[in-house]
């Protein structure tokens, strides 16, 4: 009996072994040639909107080019190209942060594409200066305020929220969330690691509650009464003014919207953005594909639809968006969000944001 | 030594097999114990560790022992007396499993929150200014409601079969002796239901160990969140991987336990006559009381969030088209079938195995081949991934022969995502079978073996029809959980595949828990069918 089990276990470590090594695998490189011609384009998707759905569907009526798609979680989906080497299928890696597809690029899984028409779409600053990866969509981190209690007078920075008379009125979601990641990263490129831990630490002081729900909670804990001003993405405020529960709109009706920073850094945005994989075999449909993304339809159709800024230029942004105004943004490149993610992970760790 | 050559057969063999390919992909765990700690370990071990681990112990012991006291009663309860109700709250009580535990954080957060029915309804209809504080769940307790009310069902369905099936002439003759209902209980149905309940339990708590759904939209920082915290946030997958085996030790000591409450008790029948309990009819305020104990287990487990759920899918209803969710139906109960029935197949080999052979290793194999319910689906899912491809590059030649122009075949296929499943879900299916071989024991085999029939069609004709409950509750506890998974099928599934699940979670984390509700209420609805069409089966059996 023992001898059996024994010689299943060598067995299996041998298997194991063999599956390990990468270096078993050299000759299947090659293989992948044959598609001159192909009629599709695979897209590993962090962005699970309704919109992006009927835009494919818009593509390939189109173009006739089929849209095979993947979406999960966007470290997940990194980690599956990762794995796949390759041999992966994806042609076009698209999610919702760019720190996320700084990390694409820093761990070799893109490549450096040209098209005049991306350029001409998409401003400099919202390009990857490598051209490894493009922004789609603008999203502001604001601060949301009670219209009873807070005059937008009293609002100017994110760094005066540490201030004294702001004790136990902030809200923000949990550390766990990206959005939260990418904004303490771009501080960290504007004011230094210590001055962020401090306003950090400041921060966490001044909470309202423990952070909890998503950014939607605590538009809802202001008008509860927990605080008074939230840190919140424009996005989910918009989608809250036009929810198809009366009660929520109730809610967001009574809260205002403030782009903190305007006199002097600016506003925190993050994008939406795609780029081509590094061994994608449809290179040329993933570039167009982008490029229809990029392309004023597609961009007026997310400023509609989601409530996020077109980066077109040429577009305009949605009615409700232009009744929030103009607003000044970081003056940062984008890739710092993905480079200081991790130090934004130990700060957070460190001052006890949970 | 004849015993021991008579052991190796087909059984053993296809044993083996099964347990090592199980537990391969956690191999790559296993390894990271091994591996030098960086500084974001030694950063995690300062700053978090301390925190996240006890946070970790509070949510599961206290869910363990909340769903141990629900699910025991409610099981002892149905098992024991007649009241109104009692065939109607049988089966329903197993329902609220059909609800995933992230859908129904989600789902009663919306009910009591701000906006929820429950405040403007006292606000606006009582005027009442309200203390907000009272209507937070989003905390460890609240955590803790969600899962026990959401999980219960395990113990509940496991102990429940197993009362009702081997325990009547221990119990009658308990009664017989003139022990009241009390001490019956408390002497002899909380002792001999002790390794159903401790089963039941261990799947909760490794549930709840598990979970990421609830805790991540609660903000409450467990192991769990520690894992994904240093593989997703801090890029660092070596130090993921370090906590997931500390996590998986954890387990083993879980395991463990288990095994030494269990002890060296062992209550198979003792009779070939295995035959129900004669009920005690209960009257006036018992019943009642009885009655009203099941209602408000299963309202506060179904009846309270689907009525939430049905009124946001009347809200958004019309607004995603009503053809994809048959595609998604398609897909999830395709998926769910597949495995479940794959793996109750692999746990009666196993379990017979496991039964049939003494010694160490025979019943270190199968613990270790469950440890795929302890490691986090994310986790899981790479070490599948990496597995597959590796087996991928490998057979690529193989490929070529046969006319496929291409290296990814079975890593893009539903095969892998199938295999994960099996991994993560074995514990669950195994669980079942294996207390149901407690149940039998060997006696029964050991008479058909003495009389000369062989070891397989003994196994046909004398072990597989009194393991019929156990197979059933089995599979159907596979197939609602495949029915809710979601890391696994996020990650692994193929192109253009969507589930029922991975549709709800979609919406759910866009904060669209409103447009989650149809595809929530479908997988409720598959799965209440599933548990019926079982129900009435089993039902039948008995009869």
């Amino acid at each position: 009996m023992k001898k059996v089990l024994y010689l299943f276990l060598t067995f299996a470590l041998l298997v194991l072994t063999a599956c390990g090594n990468d270096t078993t695998s050299k000759s299947t490189t090659n293989d992948t040639k044959e598609t001159t011609e192909s009629k599709e384009v695979n897209l590993y998707t962090a962005r699970h909107y309704e919109v992006d759905d009927q835009l494919y569907a818009k593509f390939e009526e189109e173009t006739g080019i089929k849209v095979n798609l993947i979406k999960g979680d966007a470290d997940e989906l990194l980690e599956r190209i990762k794995r796949e080497g390759d041999a992966t299928p994806a042609d076009l890696f698209l999610t919702a942060d760019a720190g996320r597809l700084y990390r694409a690029k820093e761990d070799g899984l893109l490549q450096a594409v040209s098209s005049d028409l991306l350029d001409q779409q998409i401003p400099a600053n919202y390009q990857d200066k490598d051209q490894m990866w493009y922004g789609l969509t603008k999203r502001a981190r604001v601060l949301i305020y009670n219209k009873e209690t807070v005059k937008p007078e009293d609002l100017s920075t994110y760094e005066a929220l540490t201030e004294e008379q702001w004790k136990s009125r902030v809200l923000i979601r949990s550390s766990e969330n990206i959005y939260n990641q990418s904004l303490v990263a771009s501080f960290i490129e504007i004011n230094g690691e210590e001055k962020t831990k401090e306003w950090a630490r400041g921060l966490v002081a001044n909470f309202a509650q423990t952070p909890q729900g998503g950014d939607r909670d605590q538009a809802k804990a202001i008008a509860a009464g927990i605080g008074d001003v939230a840190i919140m993405n424009s996005y989910y405020f918009g989608q809250m003014l036009n929810s198809m529960e009366p009660e929520e709109v109730k809610v967001a009706e009574g809260l205002g919207l403030f782009f903190p920073n305007q006199e002097t850094t600016g506003t925190h945005v993050n994008v939406s953005g795609a780029g081509v994989v590094k061994t994608s075999k449809n290179k040329d449909n993933a570039i167009k594909l982008l490029e229809f993304l990029s392309a004023p339809e597609a961009q007026s159709t997310f400023a509609e639809a989601n409530y996020e800024y077109p980066v077109n230029e040429s577009v305009e942004p949605s009615e409700l968006l232009k009744t929030w105004g103009e607003f000044k943004e970081q003056d940062i490149s984008l890739s710092v969000l993905g480079d200081n993610n991790s130090k934004s992970i130990l700060i957070f760790n460190e001052v006890g944001w949970k | 030594m004849q015993r021991k050559l008579a052991n190796v057969n087909m059984w053993t063999v296809s044993a083996a097999i099964i347990m090592i390919l199980l537990f391969l992909p956690n191999l790559t765990i296993v390894k990271g114990i091994f591996t030098p700690s960086n500084e974001n370990w030694a950063h995690m071990k300062e700053f978090v560790m301390g925190s996240f681990i006890k946070t970790s112990f509070i949510l599961i012991s206290a869910t363990a022992i909340l769903t141990i006291v629900i699910g025991l009663s409610l099981a002892w309860i149905i098992v024991q007396y007649d009241f109104p109700l009692r065939r109607f709250l049988k089966w329903t009580l197993i329902l609220p499993l059909s609800i995933p535990p992230f859908i129904g954080a989600y789902t009663y957060h919306g009910i009591v929150n701000y906006t929820g029915v429950v405040q403007t309804t006292l606000r606006d209809q009582f005027g009442m200014s309200l203390n907000q504080s009272y209507f937070d769940i989003m905390n460890l307790p609240g955590a803790i409601f969600i899962y026990t009310m959401f999980l219960y069902p395990y113990v509940y369905t496991i102990t429940r079969i197993f009362l009702s099936q081997q325990s009547a002439s221990l119990i009658e003759s308990a009664r017989m002796l003139g022990k009241g209902s009390w001490r019956t209980f408390f002497q002899v149905v909380v002792p001999i239901s002790r390794v159903s309940v401790i089963g039941g339990a261990s799947l909760v708590v490794l549930e709840v160990l598990n979970d990421y759904g609830v805790v991540k939209y609660f903000g409450i920082q467990t192991f769990t969140t520690a894992i994904f915290q240093s593989w997703f946030g801090l890029g660092d997958i070596e130090t993921s991987i370090k906590l997931a085996a500390s996590l998986m030790g954890f387990v083993i000591i879980i395991l463990m336990i288990e095994k030494l409450l269990r002890g060296r008790r062992q209550y198979s029948y003792s009779t070939t006559k295995v035959r129900p309990l004669q009920l005690i009819q209960l009257k006036g305020l018992k019943a009642f009381l009885a009655t009203s104990y099941g209602l408000i287990i299963l309202s506060l487990g179904f009846f309270i969030p689907i009525a939430q759920l049905i009124d946001w899918t009347i809200l958004t209803f019309g607004t995603i088209p009503m053809s994809e969710f048959m595609s998604y139906v398609k897909n999830s109960v395709l998926v769910a079938g597949i495995t479940a029935t794959v793996i109750i197949i692999f746990a009666l080999i196993v379990g017979n195995f496991s039964r049939l052979v003494h010694g160490k290793v025979a019943n270190l194999l199968p613990k270790l081949s469950i440890l795929g319910y302890s490691i986090p689906g994310a986790v899981i899912a790479v070490a599948v991934v990496t597995a597959f491809i590796g087996l991928d590059r490998f057979l690529a030649p193989l490929y070529q022969l046969m006319g496929i122009n291409k290296t990814l075949v079975l890593s893009v296929s539903l095969i892998m995502l199938i295999s994960a499943y099996i991994i993560r879900f074995f514990a669950i299916g195994y669980n079942s079978i294996e207390s149901g071989y407690d149940k039998i024991g060997t006696d029964f085999r050991d008479a058909s073996r003495l009389l000369g029939v062989g070891l397989t069609k003994t196994f046909f004709k004398v072990d597989l029809p009194m393991l019929k409950g156990a197979i059933i509750s089995g599979f159907l506890l596979i197939f609602i959980d495949i029915l809710k998974e979601i890391p696994l099928t996020l990650i692994l599934r193929p192109f253009n595949f969507d589930t029922l699940s991975t549709k709800a979670f979609q919406y759910a984390s866009d904060e669209k828990i409103m447009e989650a509700s149809q595809a929530s209420l479908l997988i409720v609805g598959i799965s209440a069918l599933a548990i019926y069409i079982f129900y009435k089966f089993l039902e039948k059996e008995r009869d």
